[in-house]
C-alpha cells in the first residue's frame, strides 16, 4: 500500500532521472514488444520460406527466401484470395455500421432513460451472452434454414442489425455511464429533446467507445469462422477465415507455407482499420472537452 | 450519409454473395449439393471432377460443400439436425453406423452400379445388410520407413514378413544410440487402427458384438510395446510425441527426425514430399508366433445420400460418376485413396505420383494378408479420443497400465452402448 | 440477478416530483418511457425474434435425450443428475475452467491496465506501440495459434532455448499435462489488447481539465492517479472484469486449437465448452450440452451478480455523483 508521503517522495526524487526514464522506457517497451511479437514474427518468416523447410528448419531466419507461398496462396483455392478478402469485407462492413448504429441506441436507452422493467431487460440482455452458443447454433440454423436464409448474408448481418452482439450495449452503456448528467441537463435546459441530446450530447462524446465498437466488430467478424462457415457453405461465398482453414488438412498434407502467407495478407485490412480506427479511440472527452 | 452507405453495401452485399439460391435454379437445372472435407488440393480436383460431371449432365447442377475436417462433422450434424442435409455426403467410416443406424442416410442397394467395385471392400459401407455408404478408395494402415536413414545408422532393413514387436523396438533402439539425439528410431500413435491390428495378430477383435472385444492383457501389452520403445530411447517420451501430434507434415519422418512409423499408406505421399527423402511401405511388426499380420483394408471415406433427399436419381448418378467413370478417376487419382474400381484403376494407373504407385504395389503385393474391415459401432467416433487420452495417462504415468487398461474397457464401452 | 447499480438513480432529485407522488405517472415520465422503447425497438426486436427462441429451444433440449439425427425424448432432470453424479469429466472441465478463470482474468487486466496507462500519453511513438501491442490479438482465434504457441513452448521452442541458457533443460510445456494449462492462461494474458483498447479508451474519457485542476493544487502523478484516474475508470475496470469472467468461462476456440480439439494432454486443458462441444457434437448427447450450457448459464450469471453487487462499493458513475 502506497501512502500519499510514498507518492510524495517518488515526485521528490523524479527530476533526477528525468532524461534517462525516456529511453529505459522505449528500450523496455521495444524489448517487450519483441518478446510480444516473436510468434508472429516467426509466422512472418515462414512465409517466405520454401515450404518444405518450414518445419524442417524452424529458426527464424529463412536460409531462401521466396514469394512462392504468397503467388501460390493466392490463387489456390477455387477463386482468387482476393475474392474471399471481397466476401469478408462486405459482412464485416455492414456489421460494424449495424452494431454503431444498433448498440449506441439500445445502450442510451440503458444508459440514461427510465421504464418500466428496465432490471428485467438489462438482466435478459447480459444473459443473452451467458449460455455457450454451441448449444443455440442448432436451433439457430433450424429458424435461419425456415427463413431461407442459408448461403445468404442475412444470417449474419441481420442479428447485428437487432442488436444482438449485447457485448456492445453493455460497453457503451459504461461509457455513457461516465458522461456526468449535467451535460445532458445543460442540453435539456437548452430545450434539446432525446435524440438531439443522443445525437448532439451523447454520441460525439464516445467517441472512444464507438471507436472501440468499431474496431472489435471489425475483428470479431472478419475472424469469425464459426459462424460463417455454417451459414455460408457455397464454395463462391466463402470468407477469409473459412478459406484460410482450407490450406489445412488434419489428416492429409496441410499447405502451411500459404496458409501463414494468406493469414499474413488478411491481417493487412484488420491492422489497417485498428491504425486507422485508433485516431478516434483517443479523441474522446479529454481531447473534445467539456463544451 | 450513413444511410447512403448502408444501401450501398447492402446492394454491393447482394452481388458478392447472390448466388445463394436453393432448389432448382434457372434454366430447370436440379441442383444437388456435395459436401467434403479436406484440403486445398482435395477441394481443386473435387471442383474439376463436378465441373467434369456438369458437361456430362447438363441439367445436373453440383453445389460442392467444403469444410475443413475438425468442423465437417459439426456442420454437418447441424444439417441433418435442422432436416437441411446435404445431398450427398462425405462421411467416414466411424459415423457411419451413427449416421445409417438412425436413419439419415439413404439404402444404395442396387441404386449404383457396383459391378466393377472390389466386392471385399463394399461390406465396409453396410450396416444391417443394407449398403449406406461406398467406399471413395482404399487405405491400409502401415509402417513407413526412411531406408537411407535406418542405413546411416549402420542397421538393416528387417524381413518384414517374419519380424516382431521385439525386433522392431530393438531396432528403433539401435537406429535411436547413433542418431546422436537428433534421430530417433520411431515414433508412434495411440490410433485405433494400432491397437485393431495388435490385437487381430492374437486373435481379438477391436469391436465385437457392439463392444469392445480387446482383452484388458492385449491393451496392456500394446501399451507395454509403446512404453519399451520410450524407456529404450527408440522413440521420443509422451510429451515430446504429444507435441509433434498426429499431424504428416510435423510427424518425425516428415522432418528426417525419425526412421520409422505407424501410417495410413495413403499419407506416404504427404511424408515424402515432407522429408524430401525416399519413403518406403513395409508390414507391420507381428506378434510373437501370430498367423496373421491383422493388418487391414480400410475405405479412406465414404459417400453417402440423404435419406430425405428430394433428388436421389442425381445424387446416385453423381456417386456412380465419381466411382465408375475414368474420366472422374483421372482427375481425383488417389485423393480418396486407391480407387477400388479395377477398370478405373487401371485407367488411371500411370498417372499416379510415384508415391501412390509405391502405395499400389505394397497394396497388391500384401493384398492376399489383408482382411477387409467392418463398420465400427454406433460411438466408435469418441474411439480415437477415449484410446488417446487413456494411452496417455500411462504414458504420462498418472495412472498405472492396470488401472489404464480397466478405464479405457469401461470408458469404451460406455461410449458403445451410447 | 441484481442490476441495481445500472438502473439509473432519480438523477437530478430536486427536477422531479417526490417518490411517493412518482406512481401517478407524469406525462413527462411517460414520455421517457416510450422513448426508450423507441431507441431499444431493434433490440427488442432482435430479442424476441432471434436471440430468445434458440435459448429457450436449448432450455427444453436440456430435458431431454436428443442426438441430432432423430428426435428430443423427454428425460425430466437425467442430464442434470448425471452430470454431477457420474461425470468425471464433467467435474474435470469444471475445475479446469475454474483455474483458468481465476487466474488468467486479474492476470490479463492487470497487464492490460498497466499497459494502457503505458501508452497513454507521454511518449513518442505511442500509437506505433500501441498497434504493435494489439497485434497478437489480433491472431487470437487463428488457427496458426497452434503451431506459433509451439515454436514458444514446444520442447525446441523459444523458451527452452532461453532456459538452455542457464543450463536447465526444459519440458514440452504445452504438452506436459502439468504445465499445459499453464500455457494456455498465458496465451490469453498474451491476448490482451482487447481489454487493453477498451482501458485506453476509457482513459481518454476523463476530462484533462480535472488533471489540471489536480495539478494546480500540487498532487502529485501518483496521487493524480490514485484520486482521479483509478475512480474514474472504474466503470470501465467493471466492464472490463464482467466481460472477461463470461468470455472467459466460455473460452473454447484457445484449447480447441492448442489441443486439437481434445482438452488434452489426459484432459489438463479440457475446458468446460469444449467439453460440452464434445458432448454435443462428437457424442452425439445434444440433451446434455444443453443441461451442461444451462448449468455454466447459472454459474456465470451468479458470478455477475455477486460482480454486480459489489460493483456499488467501488465502482463510480459519473452519472450518479
Amino acid at each position: 500500500m502506497a501512502t500519499p508521503s510514498n507518492a510524495v517522495r517518488g515526485k521528490a526524487a523524479f527530476p533526477l532521472f528525468r532524461p534517462a526514464p525516456r529511453l529505459v522506457k522505449h528500450l523496455l517497451l521495444i524489448a517487450f514488444g519483441l518478446v510480444m511479437l516473436y510468434p508472429l514474427l516467426w509466422m512472418v518468416s515462414s512465409s517466405f520460406k520454401p515450404e518444405e523447410l518450414i518445419f524442417r528448419e524452424p529458426g527464424l531466419w529463412p536460409s531462401q527466401v521466396t514469394l512462392d507461398n504468397y503467388t501460390e496462396g493466392w490463387v489456390a483455392l477455387k477463386h482468387s484470395f482476393g475474392y474471399y478478402l471481397w466476401n469478408s469485407a462486405v459482412i464485416t462492413a455492414l456489421s460494424v455500421v449495424a452494431n454503431l448504429v444498433a448498440c449506441s441506441l439500445a445502450a442510451y436507452a440503458f444508459a440514461r432513460l427510465d421504464f418500466p422493467l428496465k432490471k428485467v431487460w438489462f438482466a435478459v440482455m447480459l444473459g443473452s451472452i451467458m449460455l455457450p452458443h454451441h448449444v443455440t447454433v442448432v436451433p439457430q440454423y433450424i429458424m435461419f434454414a425456415k427463413f431461407e436464409w442459408i448461403n445468404t448474408i442475412w444470417p449474419l448481418v441481420v442479428p447485428k442489425f437487432l442488436a444482438t452482439d449485447a457485448f456492445f450495449i453493455f460497453l457503451m452503456v459504461q461509457f455513457i455511464r461516465t458522461l456526468p448528467r449535467e451535460l445532458d441537463e445543460a442540453a435539456a435546459i437548452d430545450g434539446a429533446g432525446y435524440w438531439k441530446t443522443f445525437f448532439r450530447v451523447i454520441i460525439p462524446l464516445c467517441m472512444p467507445a464507438l471507436a472501440t465498437t468499431g474496431i472489435f466488430t471489425f475483428i470479431w467478424t472478419w475472424n469469425d469462422f464459426f459462424s460463417q462457415n455454417l451459414y455460408l457453405t457455397n464454395s463462391d461465398n466463402l470468407t477469409v477465415p473459412v478459406a484460410l482453414r482450407q490450406f489445412l488438412d488434419s489428416s492429409g498434407e496441410s499447405s502451411w507455407g500459404p496458409m501463414f502467407a494468406m493469414s499474413i495478407v488478411s491481417l493487412g485490412p484488420i491492422f489497417g482499420f485498428f491504425l486507422a480506427g485508433q485516431k478516434y479511440l483517443i479523441r474522446g472527452m479529454a481531447t473534445t472537452g467539456l463544451k | 450519409m450513413k444511410r447512403i452507405l448502408a444501401v450501398a453495401l447492402l446492394a454491393a452485399a447482394v452481388t458478392a454473395c447472390g448466388s445463394g439460391d436453393d432448389g432448382e435454379s434457372a434454366g430447370g437445372k436440379t441442383k444437388i449439393t456435395f459436401s467434403y472435407w479436406g484440403s486445398d488440393a482435395r477441394q481443386k480436383l473435387t471442383e474439376e471432377a463436378i465441373k467434369k460431371f456438369e458437361q456430362k449432365n447438363p441439367a445436373i447442377d453440383v453445389e460442392g460443400d467444403f469444410s475443413d475436417w475438425d468442423s465437417y462433422y459439426e456442420k454437418l450434424a447441424t444439417k441433418v439436425a435442422a432436416g437441411d442435409a446435404p445431398d450427398v455426403m462425405t462421411i467416414e467410416i466411424r459415423g457411419l453406423a451413427e449416421y445409417a443406424g438412425r436413419g439419415a442416410l439413404a439404402d444404395l442397394s442396387g441404386k449404383v452400379d457396383t459391378a466393377d467395385l472390389d466386392a471385399s471392400v463394399l461390406p465396409a459401407g453396410q450396416v444391417d445388410g443394407k449398403q449406406y455408404a461406398l467406399p471413395t478408395g482404399v487405405n491400409s494402415f502401415s509402417l513407413v520407413v526412411n531406408k537411407s536413414t535406418i542405413e546411416k545408422a549402420g542397421q538393416k532393413l528387417p524381413d518384414d514378413a517374419s519380424w516382431t514387436w521385439d525386433d522392431f523396438v530393438s531396432l528403433a533402439q539401435q537406429i535411436s544410440e547413433k542418431g546422436g539425439g537428433t534421430i530417433y528410431g520411431a515414433e508412434y500413435n495411440y490410433n485405433p487402427a494400432f491397437l485393431q491390428i495388435f490385437a487381430a495378430q492374437r486373435g481379438e477383435k477391436l469391436y465385437d458384438n457392439g463392444k469392445i472385444g480387446v482383452s484388458a492383457q492385449t491393451v496392456k501389452d500394446w501399451w507395454a510395446v509403446i512404453h519399451k520403445l520410450i524407456e529404450t530411447k527408440g522413440a521420443p517420451d509422451a510429451a515430446k510425441m504429444a507435441e509433434v501430434g498426429t499431424k504428416v507434415d510435423q510427424a518425425l519422418l516428415a522432418t528426417n527426425t525419425g526412421a520409422m512409423g505407424l501410417w495410413w499408406s495413403n499419407q506416404l505421399g504427404a511424408l515424402t514430399k515432407g522429408s524430401g527423402q525416399e519413403l518406403d511401405l513395409m508390414r507391420v511388426p507381428k506378434a510373437q508366433g501370430a498367423t496373421t499380420s491383422g493388418m487391414f483394408l480400410q475405405p479412406a471415406m465414404h459417400y453417402a445420400i440423404s435419406a430425405k433427399t428430394e433428388h436421389s436419381a442425381e445424387a446416385q448418378k453423381f456417386i456412380d460418376f465419381m466411382l465408375n467413370d475414368p474420366e472422374a478417376g483421372a482427375i481425383v487419382l488417389s485423393d480418396r485413396g486407391l480407387p477400388i474400381n479395377s477398370k478405373v484403376l487401371a485407367a488411371i494407373k500411370d498417372k499416379l505420383p510415384p508415391a501412390d504407385q509405391k502405395v499400389l504395389a505394397f497394396m497388391d503385393s500384401v493384398k492376399s494378408e489383408l482382411v477387409p474391415t467392418v463398420v465400427p459401432p454406433k460411438g466408435a467416433m469418441q474411439m480415437e479420443d477415449i484410446l488417446k487420452r487413456n494411452s496417455e495417462e500411462v504414458m504420462f504415468g498418472k495412472t498405472t497400465p492396470d488401472a489404464g487398461a480397466q478405464k479405457f474397457l469401461q470408458e469404451a464401452n460406455a461410449a458403445l452402448a451410447g | 440477478m441484481t442490476t441495481d447499480s445500472v438502473a439509473v438513480e432519480p438523477r437530478a432529485a430536486q427536477l422531479r416530483p417526490p417518490a411517493h407522488r412518482r406512481e401517478k405517472k407524469q406525462p413527462w415520465k411517460r414520455r421517457e418511457a416510450r422513448t426508450a422503447y423507441v431507441f431499444l425497438a431493434p433490440w427488442f426486436l432482435g430479442l424476441f425474434a432471434i436471440t430468445i427462441g434458440p435459448i429457450l429451444a436449448s432450455l427444453y433440449l436440456s430435458f431431454t435425450e436428443y442426438n441430432l439425427l432423430e428426435d428430443p425424448k423427454w428425460v425430466g432432470w437425467a442430464n442434470y443428475a448425471e452430470m454431477f453424479t457420474e461425470d468425471d469429466r464433467f467435474l474435470t472441465s469444471l475445475k479446469v475452467t475454474t483455474i483458468y478463470v481465476v487466474v488468467s482474468v486479474p492476470m490479463q487486466l492487470a497487464f492490460a491496465l498497466a499497459l494502457a496507462l503505458a501508452l497513454d500519453r507521454g511518449l513518442c511513438g505511442l500509437p506505433i506501440y500501441r498497434s504493435i501491442y494489439y497485434l497478437p490479438s489480433l491472431l487470437g482465434g487463428s488457427v496458426a495459434i497452434s503451431i506459433l504457441w509451439r515454436k514458444i513452448f514446444g520442447t525446441d521452442g523459444l523458451v527452452n532455448s532461453v532456459l538452455a541458457i542457464f543450463g536447465i533443460q526444459g519440458p514440452g510445456w504445452v504438452t506436459d499435462p502439468d504445465t499445459a494449462l499453464g500455457t494456455l492462461i498465458l496465451l490469453h494474458v498474451w491476448t490482451f489488447g482487447a481489454p487493453m483498447v477498451i482501458f485506453l479508451a476509457g482513459l481518454r474519457q476523463i476530462p484533462q481539465s480535472y488533471y489540471e485542476a489536480a495539478a494546480v493544487d500540487g498532487a502529485g502523478r501518483f496521487r493524480q492517479f490514485r484520486s482521479i484516474t483509478l475512480p474514474l475508470l472504474t466503470p470501465i475496470i467493471f466492464f472490463n472484469l464482467v466481460l472477461e469472467v463470461i468470455k472467459s468461462f466460455q473460452s473454447f476456440t484457445q484449447s480447441f486449437i492448442v489441443s486439437n480439439g481434445t482438452g488434452g494432454p489426459v484432459d489438463s486443458t479440457l475446458f468446460y465448452t469444449l467439453y460440452l462441444y464434445l458432448k454435443g457434437f462428437k457424442s452425439f448427447e445434444m440433451g446434455y450440452a444443453a443441461a451442461m450450457a444451462w448449468v455454466l448459464l447459472v454459474i456465470i450469471a451468479g458470478l455477475t451478480g455477486v460482480n454486480f453487487l459489489m460493483s456499488k462499493y467501488w465502482v463510480f458513475y459519473g452519472d450518479t455523483k
